[in-house]
């Protein structure tokens, strides 16, 4: 039985502040870790509200960034699994 | 706690310990600050080391060469790659070439903090020809009487401008460093115009620390008031870096930076203190935190004429209290602080010199804190809104 990662949803007790020049900060309570995002890591981690797939994500970043690689949704996705391996963000998994 | 930026494409940790030995972290010794001499040829009314005034080229009190050796070839082993020159002004030293010289032929990298006036053709490129050289050269003001007002000593401006051409012209692109103060403030954007036109590489801003000269200024009202040294790093960040190519640094503590300007693409790092892998070297040849020790006899651990270097940096009681300590037994908002992993308390040596306290918070922080003007993003608080918990955006720092 096969399972599908469909979306992928914030850890709300993860504490995201952004700035004023759009890059941000995730602190995690728990550990004290702290994480820094660029712009295009802040705008993806607002996106991930389990209802928004990484593709949809890769078409925003590209509607409002310009120069945006063809790589971007590789990234986008090699950035969510770091942050699913570090329990920032969950995935919603279903069973076909 | 660790600690880590995300970059989008690619991270940027902390310099944490690099091995581990049975139970026991292992500290490398990356460097040593030589302060070769406790004298000065200038008299510069905010120094934080005070070194005694000398109308010469050279010292009469200095680190002797043979000394200056052994202490290399003990910390060869420990981890050494670094060797930083300063002083009192370390030009000063009878012996500077050969010291030099040495540095060259260990393959060790050399940095140089020095006022610049004593530089000449022939000693620039000795210097320039060690292995990835960093040279530093003090000026407090774009025109002879702002610098020679902070500096104390006629002629010194056009010495050290001097100086800085010399590096430039054996190859090294030498940062300028401009302590601000009220004095010299408006003088921070002709600075780099200066700079760029000396040849210099980078220009760092430094704060007025509340230490021994400097402290008397603070008391006068020469130092410049937190407000205004907060809003003059954010202009400096945001307003003037783009206007140069070189690059700008503001001393200000981390919590203070914006993200972009340490780890966007043409980001600088996160400049702190590398407290867990340096050891100073006093004039007389004791070992101590740092230069902090010409003022504060605690912060002096052994000498080395009587002492092995590897049992001053495995077992002194208070470098081990440091190593267990940071960043976690930091106080007050240090210890409240995001960034605190990173910045480790900016200056230990500076926050025990005002109580006598390692855990102290750094003065510049504590005074943003008092005056509610430290950036909210960048302190710990779990429930300061549902807001944040739900990751939208929280606030911008107050300007």
């Amino acid at each position: 039985m096969s399972k599908t990662i469909k979306y992928h949803v914030r850890n709300p007790d993860i504490v995201f502040r952004e700035e004023f020049d759009d890059w941000a900060i995730l602190f995690d309570p728990d550990t004290g870790n702290v994480f820094g995002l660029n712009p295009t890591g802040a705008l993806a981690w607002k996106m991930l509200d389990g209802t928004t797939s990484v593709k949809e994500i890769a078409e925003a970043m590209m509607r409002l960034f310009s120069n945006v690689p063809e790589e971007a949704p590789a990234e986008i996705m090699q950035f969510i699994d770091e942050l699913v391996e570090r329990g920032y963000v969950g995935q919603d998994v279903t069973t076909p | 706690m660790s600690e880590k930026i995300y970059c989008g494409r690619g991270t940027a940790a902390r310099g944490d310990p690099v091995s581990t030995d049975s139970e026991t972290r292992r500290y490398p010794l990356y460097q040593l600050y030589f302060y070769l001499t406790d004298e000065c040829n200038l008299a510069c009314r905010h120094c934080w080391i005070a070194p005694k005034y000398q109308n010469a080229t050279k010292a009469t009190s200095f680190l002797p060469i043979d000394l200056f050796v052994s202490i290399i070839r003990e910390a060869q082993p420990l981890g050494l790659m670094t060797v930083k020159l300063t002083g009192g002004e370390p030009l000063l030293h009878p012996q500077f070439a050969e010291m030099v010289d040495i540095v060259k032929r260990e393959g060790l990298k050399l940095v140089l903090e020095t006022n610049g006036t004593l530089m000449a053709s022939e000693i620039a490129e000795a210097i320039a020809s060690c292995k990835n050289t960093f040279v530093s050269v003090s000026l407090d003001g774009t025109d002879a009487t702002t610098h020679e007002w902070v500096r104390g000593v006629p002629g010194s401006y056009d010495t050290a401008c001097a100086g800085v051409r010399h590096l430039a012209d054996a190859g090294l692109r030498p940062q300028v460093i401009m302590t601000v103060m009220r004095r010299n403030r408006d003088q921070i954007g002709e600075m780099v115009r200066l700079a760029e036109w000396l040849g210099a590489g980078s220009v760092k801003f430094n704060l007025l620390q509340p230490t021994s000269r400097g402290k008397q200024m603070h008391h006068s009202g020469e130092a410049l008031e937190i407000r205004e040294l907060i809003a003059l790093g954010q202009w400096v960040e945001r307003d003037l870096a783009p206007t140069t190519t070189l690059n700008l640094i503001y001393d200000h503590p981390p919590a203070f930076r914006p993200l972009s300007r340490m780890f966007g693409d043409h980001g600088d790092g996160c400049s702190v203190c590398g407290i867990f892998s340096i050891l100073g070297v006093l004039s007389d040849g004791s070992y101590a935190l740092c230069g902090i020790g010409e003022s504060l006899s605690e912060m002096i651990f052994g000498h080395a004429r009587t002492d092995r270097l590897v049992d001053i940096w495995e077992h002194t009681p208070m470098l081990g209290e440091i190593r267990g300590g940071l960043p976690e037994k930091l106080e007050g908002v240090c210890g409240r602080c995001l960034m605190k992993g990173r910045c480790l308390g900016s200056c230990l040596a500076q926050n025990y010199y005002r109580s006598g306290d390692l855990w102290e918070p750094y003065w510049f922080c504590e005074e943003a804190e008092r005056a509610g003007i430290f950036p909210e993003t960048r302190k710990v608080g779990r429930g300061a809104g549902a807001e944040e918990h739900l990751g939208t955006l929280v606030s911008e720092p107050p300007s």
